[in-house]
């Protein structure tokens, strides 16, 4: 949604890209994926990498797993976020191909009458915003949390949105991006947003136009 | 700040095909739910509130040709269709946006692969990309899939929209249908009611899944106000209980940051509510929660009810069309009974809705829970309430 001139500008603080063959952040390639691992290994390396220690991702799904390592990289540096009040701090994503992935191993379970096991393990992670949840338990966030459903990731409609919510008082920091998995692609776009900082010089704002030169 | 009005609405469920049948059962005490043995949903009897089928097809054919639409593609053009039909809006105008809300979609696509339906359909914006072709929109929709507050959510984002003067309508649709997909799901859960749904009941013990769609026109021009004290939305607010992805939070805090948002959106207080809608799943969990939650924001003798007992659970529908029954609430000063509460089951004292009762409501709460840890609630109230 547009706002006007007297509203403050938020800023990225940091971001991160992760593709199959690399990490980005904040504009670097931190690690590649040399051996062209497949997806979990790859998400393995990375968690190494970062020394992510959360024995809960090994439960999660592939699109909570992407958002959620996503997630991990822009919080380190950046604990402060978790000492505001948590009901301020948002997480708003978006998603081209909600949890197809798991949605067709699930199907698996019940498609088979003489061979049927639904789990209540799988059938949780049907539900895209699920991946929003485990970001928010870890972190404890308690904010504005929506997970929009969009063919590609849309700048425009992401910072429109969490602008709003920022300049509307709901929130004043927010992760704000996108994580999409299919057994053929994935991807994730993840920024960590806050209000402008008066004395911080190098503000990166929260544009569609700054975002589309920062994932070209 | 524009006020946002709420112009005209639809509900489909087993319950009928408009808001006014819709309502009528609800005034009536009437349920919709009913046992289903139907081996491609359930593979033991269950419990459940599905839509006509046979009366799906003829209301469609006269719009449409049914053989070019999925199941939930139908159930939402006809709502939309419906609404259209009771005002001058065209939305085929740029200034007329589209918001959808769906837990899952055209499911049914996966689960069957016996249809002619290309598999790009089972993707929730190709879903809304054929509805608003069918009303030949020209503006990108809005899709909102947050478990089951996405219909609350989409509603505070359709009023965030108008605020910003992007568009002047925005019509807000959300649905989901049933298939084995989701009954299978919440029965591997133990979270199926042996019986219908018992909100807020001692001995409840589990929800009752619907199917249905809702729609909700909002618009920021007064001239397509036809009531003389029009409902308008005044606030709405959603929060994380970051505690659990599929149990809600044993403290109701996250219920209760919602309402105390969505209130101070509204710039409402808790002395400001005559009614709350509930989401009163009639699981043992959520209802003991939303219990705090009220009790938290000092709401205990706030008259509130479940409407899950009528039309069961519809997910991505649930927080619209029991949106548009408040609304209804206010226009006819009637709140409905929430069927099958018998004995207080929940630990807070709450005023749960026990008998229909006649009475002035002017505005009222809506709230809603779902997995991810998602809350959310939406003020509602006439024009002139103040």
């Amino acid at each position: 949604m547009p706002t006007n001139s007297l509203n403050m500008e938020s800023s990225i603080s940091k971001y991160c890209i992760i593709k199959p063959n690399e990490v980005i952040v904040d504009g670097e390639i931190q690690f590649t994926n040399a051996e062209e691992s497949e997806f979990g290994a790859f998400m393995k390396s990375v968690y190494k990498n970062y020394n992510i220690n959360y024995p809960k991702y090994f439960k999660m799904d592939n699109l909570c797993k992407i958002a959620f390592i996503a997630s991990e990289i822009i919080m380190q540096g950046n604990e402060h976020i978790k000492e505001t009040d948590p009901v301020k701090v948002g997480v708003i994503m978006q998603n081209s191909h909600s949890t197809i992935d798991t949605d067709s191993k699930y199907v698996e379970t019940i498609i088979d009458k003489e061979n049927y096991f639904p789990s209540p393990a799988v059938f949780v992670y049907t539900l895209p915003n699920v991946m929003i949840g485990e970001i928010c338990i870890r972190n404890k966030f308690q904010g504005e949390n929506t997970c929009f459903i969009s063919k590609e990731f849309d700048a425009e409609f992401l910072t429109e949105y969490v602008d709003a919510l920022m300049n509307s008082g709901k929130i004043d920091a927010c992760i704000a991006g996108w994580a999409d998995y299919t057994e053929s692609d994935f991807s994730a776009i993840m920024f960590l947003v806050e209000k402008n900082k008066e004395n911080k010089k190098d503000n990166i704002s929260f544009k569609p136009e700054f975002i589309k030169r920062l994932i070209e | 700040m524009d006020t946002v009005f709420a112009i005209a609405d639809n509900i489909i469920t087993s319950l009928g095909f408009t808001s006014n049948e819709n309502f009528n059962a609800l005034k009536n005490n009437i349920s919709g739910i009913k046992q289903t043995t139907d081996p491609k949903i359930t593979q033991v009897p269950m419990y459940t509130s599905i839509v006509d089928s046979e009366r799906l097809t003829t209301e469609f054919s006269k719009i449409g040709n049914v053989d070019d639409y999925t199941r939930l593609e139908k159930l939402m053009i006809l709502s939309i269709n419906d609404v259209l039909n009771q005002t001058k809006i065209n939305p085929s105008q740029e200034d007329t946006l589209f918001i959808f809300s769906s837990t899952k979609g055209n499911i049914d696509l996966l689960e069957n692969p016996d249809h002619d339906f290309d598999l790009e359909r089972i993707n929730l914006w190709a879903l809304a990309d054929k509805v608003c072709a069918f009303f030949k929109s020209p503006v990108r929709p809005v899709f909102i899939s947050n478990a089951c507050v996405s219909g609350v959510t989409a509603i505070t984002i359709a009023a965030q929209y108008l605020r910003s003067k992007k568009y002047t309508n925005v019509i807000v649709c959300g649905g989901d249908i049933i298939s084995e997909f989701t009954p299978s799901g919440f029965q591997s859960f133990k979270a199926v009611s042996e019986n219908p749904c018992k909100p807020f009941d001692a001995s409840r013990n589990g929800i009752t899944l619907g199917e249905g769609a809702g729609t909700i026109l909002f618009s920021t021009n007064k001239e397509l106000v036809k009531d003389e004290n029009p409902v308008v939305f005044r606030g709405g607010a959603n929060t994380n209980d970051a505690n659990h992805i599929s149990g809600p939070s044993r403290t109701g805090d996250g219920l209760y940051y919602a309402i105390r948002n969505a209130l101070a959106e509204a710039e409402k207080t808790n002395k400001d509510i005559d009614y709350i809608s509930g989401h009163g799943t009639a699981t043992p969990y959520n209802d003991e929660m939303e219990s705090k939650a009220i009790a938290w924001a000092e709401l205990n003798h706030v008259p509130v009810n479940s409407l899950k007992a009528y039309w069961g659970h519809t997910l991505g529908a649930a927080g619209i069309i029991e949106c548009i029954a408040g609304i209804h609430s206010i226009k006819e000063n009637v709140l409905i009974k929430t069927i099958g509460y018998n004995e207080h089951g929940v630990s807070e004292q709450i005023n749960v809705i026990k008998e229909n009762k006649n009475t002035e409501i002017k505005n009222f709460l809506k709230t809603a829970s779902g997995f991810g840890g998602s809350n959310a609630a939406a003020y509602f109230s006439e024009l002139n309430a103040d």
